[in-house]
């Protein structure tokens, strides 16, 4: 039985506390969170303790840390933890400063324990199929991608402000899965980037519409599409064109009911909110991290992964201001 | 009744004959082309006759003229057929050099003839649609178009040799596309080509096979294309347009819509093989288009100053490909 201190008790921790209980081998152990209600709720919730971050490293049945907090505490956690000897979970991202991401891997490598990084779209079981098919060769070479990522509403001003802009965290999601899909490492950004959705966004300085294209050593190419405001649902779809083929995934309703009416056929939106439409995703990348502990396996997303992201992420910032192509450090 | 001379009996101009001996509303009287024993071979079954370029355009009975020959001959025979005063459908591009192309507008306008580009996916019954509902405000402003256009294979070495390079000659209807759907004109281009089908359309081409590029407008809007001589389950024509209250899609078309369920999987047809089959329909309406201009004497729907933007673009694509920067479209 892996027991598990999780830290961070709001949204996405709760999702992770459930899916945790979930498992049948591991356990919710402690809820660590500066909100105290909140964290005396989440744990009473699944049966654990609410205990301090010293606590939480000192105790040797610890087997590993879930960090779920707010992403300025991620770093400074995960170096803690890996000074604990834990192996950690680390949402993403792990800093929106590359200095602080390199310190916190400088720590994990040292200390030697395993740190997976949520880029929970992985797991997803459409995109993890599709990447299987990849891998399989049932398209041959890879030459095109294409990654639409349009979330169905702006997340408050207040958030953007401290977000590290839309490129850090939203894009990242795409930087993590072109690479995956790509198979290559990007070595060239282009992106454009304008506030189109809403002033008040620019006047923030951040952009809320971006269109990228990445490129890699031998000439693949993906192309990202994001948007802060789909008005039909959170817009998440993957196609990949190879030499043999085609591989694509599109979204997902809620149900696959069609309506036949006098002015067209209607289905569902696609699923609205980002925790319905990745909660498989959640699941699945939970067991895999808990899964590759157990058999002492590499982390399927391990910290370099993280950090790619966000070297891909800000050499897109430098190509928004730029107006260049970029090349990838 | 408008009456035709058609130039070109190649593939091109085969189909659009059979398109015109269709209607009851134009006539084909003659078929001109380089070669007389094609020119004849084509036009004899049709009920037209073989004739020259001289005769064609000495006849006053030719109303209007459709040019479907090699490129390199479009803007010549469209400023001889401006000249003698006739109607003009030219297939696109009038010419791979702006400085024919903007003779070519010269002339047609001096004779105050019309002259109508063939882009014709601009006719397609199911592009058509999602422009008419854009424009009528189904999902707002736009503020992204996405343009997915593969052709099926490659083709001759030889004709890319002398093809003008992918952007010209297939980029092209992607960049007219874009203009239309954006509804703004792009100011700037970023492309990036590579040869990743076969290395011999570097080597014996010189030219690229597959592309990614974006454009943007003054006002922010944007539009990617992804392009490649190869897709190897069929035509791949898509169009996705992005909008501040929803998005508009048109997916590709298949010969049937049959689908078999079997022990592992569903399966359903390819898309359309190649441009004639998915575009049949399309190049019926553009020359019903064109007709009715000419019979109601109003603008062409798509006249040389499109074909004009699009070559603006398609070179500062190819600027941009060379160089690996943006590069801005010129505004006049």
């Amino acid at each position: 039985m892996l027991e598990i201190a999780q830290f961070g008790a709001g949204r996405i921790g709760q999702i992770h506390a459930s899916n945790i209980a979930a498992l049948k081998d591991a356990r919710l152990r402690y809820v660590v969170d500066v909100n105290a209600d909140a964290a005396q709720k989440l744990a009473a919730r699944y049966g654990a303790k609410v205990v301090s971050e010293r606590e939480a490293f000192a105790d040797p049945e610890v087997g590993a840390v879930l960090i779920a907090s707010s992403t300025d505490t991620h770093a400074r956690l995960a170096i803690a933890a890996a000074r604990a000897g834990k192996p950690i979970f680390c949402e993403k991202p792990i800093d929106l400063s590359l200095k602080k991401v390199d310190d916190c891997l400088a720590e994990v490598n040292k200390a030697g324990v395993p740190m997976f990084v949520g880029f929970n779209r992985r797991f997803d079981p459409s995109f993890s199929a599709l990447k299987r098919r990849l891998d399989a060769g049932e398209v041959g070479a890879v030459e095109q991608v294409v990654i639409t990522s349009r979330d169905p509403a702006p997340p408050p001003l207040a958030y953007l402000k401290v977000s590290g802009g839309m490129f850090r965290d939203m894009t990242i999601h795409d930087f993590d899965m072109a690479r995956w899909l790509l198979g290559e490492e990007p070595v060239e950004v282009f992106a454009w980037g304008e506030a189109l959705v809403d002033r008040k966004i620019a006047k923030a300085g951040d952009i809320d519409s971006a269109m990228l294209i990445l490129r890699t050593a031998s000439d693949k190419m993906c192309h990202i599409n994001n948007s802060r405001r789909a008005v039909y649902g959170y817009d998440q779809r993957i196609e990949v064109f190879g030499a043999n083929g085609l591989l694509r995934a599109e979204n997902l309703g809620e149900t696959t009911v069609e309506q036949f009416t006098p002015r067209g056929t209607v289905s569902d939106r696609p699923l609205d909110f980002f925790l319905e439409r990745y909660a498989e995703a959640y699941r699945l990348e939970l067991s895999s991290f808990i899964s590759a502990l157990k058999t002492k396996s590499a982390m399927p997303v391990a910290a370099h992964d993280g950090r790619r992201a966000l070297v891909l992420a800000e050499a897109a910032i430098k190509s928004l201001k730029s107006g260049k192509a970029e090349p990838i450090a | 009744m408008i009456t035709f001379a058609l130039f070109g009996a190649g593939r091109i101009g085969r189909m659009h004959a059979e398109n015109l001996v269709k209607r009851s509303d134009a006539k084909l009287l003659y078929v001109v082309d380089p070669k007389p024993e094609a020119a004849r071979a084509l036009a004899e079954p049709l009920g037209a006759r073989q004739a020259t370029e001289a005769q064609a355009f000495g006849d006053p009975a030719v109303q209007a003229v459709l040019i479907a020959s090699s490129t390199g001959s479009h803007a010549d025979l469209s400023i001889a057929a401006a000249n003698a005063g006739k109607a003009i459908f030219c297939e696109k591009p009038v010419d791979l050099t702006l400085a024919k192309v903007e003779a070519c507008i010269k002339a047609v306008k001096k004779a105050k003839v019309p002259m109508f580009v063939g882009f014709n996916r601009r006719f397609d019954p199911s592009f058509r649609a999602l422009k008419k509902r854009l424009d009528d405000g189904a999902i707002g402003k736009v503020e992204q178009v996405i343009i997915t256009n593969r052709d099926p294979g490659l083709p001759e070495m030889r004709f890319l040799a002398t093809s003008g390079g992918l952007f010209l000659d297939f980029t092209i209807h992607d960049f007219d596309m874009a203009r239309w759907l954006l509804g703004e004109e792009p100011v700037e281009v970023f492309a990036r080509g590579a040869v990743l089908v076969d290395p011999r359309v570097r080597t014996e081409g010189n030219d690229i096979d597959t592309a990614m590029l974006l454009l943007r407008t003054g006002s922010g809007r944007m539009c990617q294309i992804s392009n490649t001589r190869r897709a190897v389950y069929g035509y791949d024509q898509r169009i996705e347009v992005f909008g501040s209250k929803g998005m508009l899609r048109a997916g590709n078309l298949t010969p049937t819509t049959v689908e078999r369920s079997g022990g592992e999987s569903t399966c359903g047809d390819n898309p359309y093989p190649n441009f004639q089959t998915r575009y049949a329909a399309a190049y019926a309406a553009e020359l019903s288009s064109f007709i009715s201009s000419v019979e109601r004497r109003k603008p062409a729907e798509v006249p040389p100053e499109d074909s004009r933007r699009v070559l603006l673009l398609c070179e500062a694509a190819q600027r941009s490909a060379t160089t690996g920067k943006p590069v801005k479209v010129s505004k006049n």
